[in-house]
């Protein structure tokens, strides 16, 4: 390259060393846990120390004459405690404080972070002005939530003494979710292979009522099928009793549909070769599908497949509307159950925790299942 | 054998996908005992043509003669026959999600309802052969290409077959594992299987090829000793075809 080519002035590769890389980083910290320690914090400080109702919340408890601001409802000192303390001076200072730091480490943060010296310290300031956006943001939205009323929302959906004796009937609700959820899946992977071997046939007269039934059962929604296949259970085939069965046989149809397509899309992944391979060695078609092709699909559709399984777990609680007996109901008929007994919705905390007792260590397994099936020599081995 | 020691016989095969004339009239008898290479260039229609022989591409017209019977004949159990011609593919084709030794007894337990005992030992004896018995127990995922496809030949002789079919081999392997492979093709010729190998290896082709068959767009355009057509050959596309892979 001839000398006049290079430029005079070498390109600058740095600008000025930013200073306190740990700090933004630290400020971001500090400035989040504000916003939600700090929520914690007040609430922790005014249940801790029990401290009596302001009396604006005292009436509305009591929801009654004057003069009886001592009587207040059922927990209703503790709801107070939680309202009182959201409205407290010292959530709002608290709030406002994190709210400015954070914005503050966002600013900074990403003004500075293309000039830290070296990758770690500039991800320290990325991350420091991150945690700073989501300070403001849950700032914003608890600000927002403690302007409006409180008291009626927390009345409602956070008077946790109205969890009350319902361990048992969550408990058993679990059991049920689960026993309809397994059933669902089993009866359903049954049916979606089934209906995949249909679907993948050459002659249309099988594939035609397949994709008939897996077009009804997607296309519809499961709270319709729950009533019709119901009643036409109960009244048109006259079948009386164990609706308990009924309800897991309306799921697994629902669940087959889905699994049929999950297991088509296996099956046709399966490289052509070893269809061919069965075949020059004189299996059968059917054969080649039971000992080659089925048993590597299965082991690719796992982790399509438990998906759809936790979605099934939720989709239980649909079967709320079939009316079923106490003892049969699953999470969502026990808690809706409990909440006409009680006319208080926050026993849908519990709802909630229940769902998520059963969910996340399913969807910890299904992510384990598919670190090891990606990780593994093209997954299948073994 | 039939009587007049063929073991396959072609009969003005056509083959169609679609508009696409692949095969255009083929006519090709394999005795026992022969070892014939198909060469030609890519999209000349030797791998389908060789296909065609097994049925796992069924020809749009002629007919195919397995040891006297037509296979063609929609009557035909195609599984039963398939049972005696083993084929060897490119891509190694094992069932990744079974080891080794179950890859060589399934069509031996399944289709020929062989005892599990027996199986064993015949896939023993296979696996011997191609000098892997210590990897019985190993998943195909864990071989190199070369013992993979040598288990694919144990996989394919354990059925006893009459006739091998051989498609393209060694093409997917890294060249220092082709001599294994064309090793343990070498020994079957010693032993006087008949084979039919689509092949891109011209070396193997002349030395162990009793019969070379030259394709080009569908046809047949030489049949007759490799040697000759190698040192002489008749058509002006065989010749360029050679100057080209040589």
């Amino acid at each position: 390259m001839p000398e006049s080519a290079t430029t005079e002035r070498p390109p600058v590769v740095k600008g000025r060393p930013a200073p306190l890389p740990l700090s933004i980083f630290a400020g971001g910290i500090a400035a989040l846990a504000l916003v939600l320690g700090g929520v914690l914090f007040t609430q922790y400080l005014w249940a801790s120390q029990n401290r009596a109702p302001s009396p604006s919340c005292a009436e509305r408890m009591s929801g009654a004459l004057p003069g009886e601001e001592e009587k207040l409802l059922k927990g209703g000192s503790a709801v107070c405690h939680i309202v009182d303390a959201l409205k407290s001076d010292m959530q709002a200072g608290l709030l406002i404080t994190g709210m400015v730091l954070g914005a503050g480490m966002v600013v900074a943060g990403f003004l500075l972070y293309k000039r830290m010296p070296n990758k770690r310290q500039r991800n320290h300031a990325i991350a420091g002005a991150i945690l700073g956006i989501q300070a403001v943001v849950f700032g914003l939205v608890i600000l927002k939530f403690r302007d409006g009323d409180v008291l009626i929302f927390a009345r409602n959906f956070l008077n946790f003494t109205f969890l009350e004796g319902s361990m048992d009937g969550f408990l058993r609700g679990m059991k049920n979710t689960i026993i309809l959820a397994f059933g669902g899946e089993l009866l359903g992977i049954i049916i979606g292979l089934s209906l995949a071997l249909l679907m993948i046939s050459k002659h249309r007269t099988a594939r035609a009522p397949a994709m008939a039934y897996i077009n009804f059962f997607r296309g519809t929604p499961l709270i319709f099928q729950l009533i019709f296949f119901g009643f036409l259970f109960l009244l048109g085939f006259q079948w009386r009793d164990a609706l308990f069965t009924q309800v897991i046989l309306i799921l697994g149809m629902n669940m087959g549909a889905y699994s049929a397509e999950v297991f088509r899309a296996g099956i046709q992944s399966v490289e052509k070769g070893q269809t061919e391979a069965a075949r020059s060695l004189g299996l059968s078609y059917v054969k080649s599908m039971r000992y080659v092709i089925v048993p590597q699909a299965v082991r690719r559709v796992i982790p399509p497949l438990m998906n759809e399984f936790v979605i099934l777990i939720k989709d239980t609680s649909l079967v709320a509307i079939l009316g079923l007996s106490a003892g049969q109901y699953e999470i969502f008929s026990f808690s809706r159950s409990f909440f006409s007994d009680s006319r208080n919705a926050s026993i849908f905390l519990g709802t909630a925790a229940a769902y998520l007792a059963v969910t996340l260590p399913l969807i910890w397994v299904v992510n384990r299942v598919e670190k090891r099936l990606r990780s593994g020599l093209v997954g299948i081995a073994g | 054998m039939n009587e007049d020691g063929s073991l396959v016989r072609l009969e003005n095969i056509h083959k169609w996908f679609g508009s696409n004339h692949v095969l255009k009239g083929i006519d090709v008898t394999v005795h026992e005992g022969d070892v014939v290479a198909i060469i030609g260039p890519s999209g000349s229609g030797k791998s389908t043509l060789l296909r065609t022989i097994n049925l796992l591409e069924e020809p749009t017209e002629g007919r195919v003669l397995f040891d006297g019977a037509e296979i063609t004949d929609i009557r035909t159990n195609v599984d039963e026959v398939r049972t005696h011609i083993g084929m060897v593919f490119q891509s190694y084709n094992l069932f990744p999600h079974m080891n080794v030794r179950d890859n060589v007894t399934l069509a031996l337990r399944k289709v020929l309802g062989m005892g599990e005992k027996e199986a064993r030992e015949r896939a023993h004896q296979e696996l011997e052969h191609v000098g892997l018995a210590e990897k019985a127990d190993a998943y195909p995922g864990s071989l190199s290409g070369g013992q993979q496809q040598r288990v694919a030949i144990a996989r394919a002789l354990a059925m006893r077959p009459k006739l091998m079919l051989f498609d393209e081999v060694t093409s997917a392997l890294d060249p220092e594992l082709v001599k294994e492979v064309l090793d343990a093709m070498r020994r079957l010729v010693d032993e006087g299987m008949t084979m039919v190998v689509v092949t891109h290896e011209m070396g193997f082709a002349r030395e162990v090829g009793t019969r070379l068959i030259f394709m080009d767009q569908g046809k047949i355009v030489e049949d007759g000793n490799p040697r000759e057509i190698f040192d002489a050959p008749k058509d002006g596309r065989t010749r360029a075809f050679l100057s080209h892979v040589l």
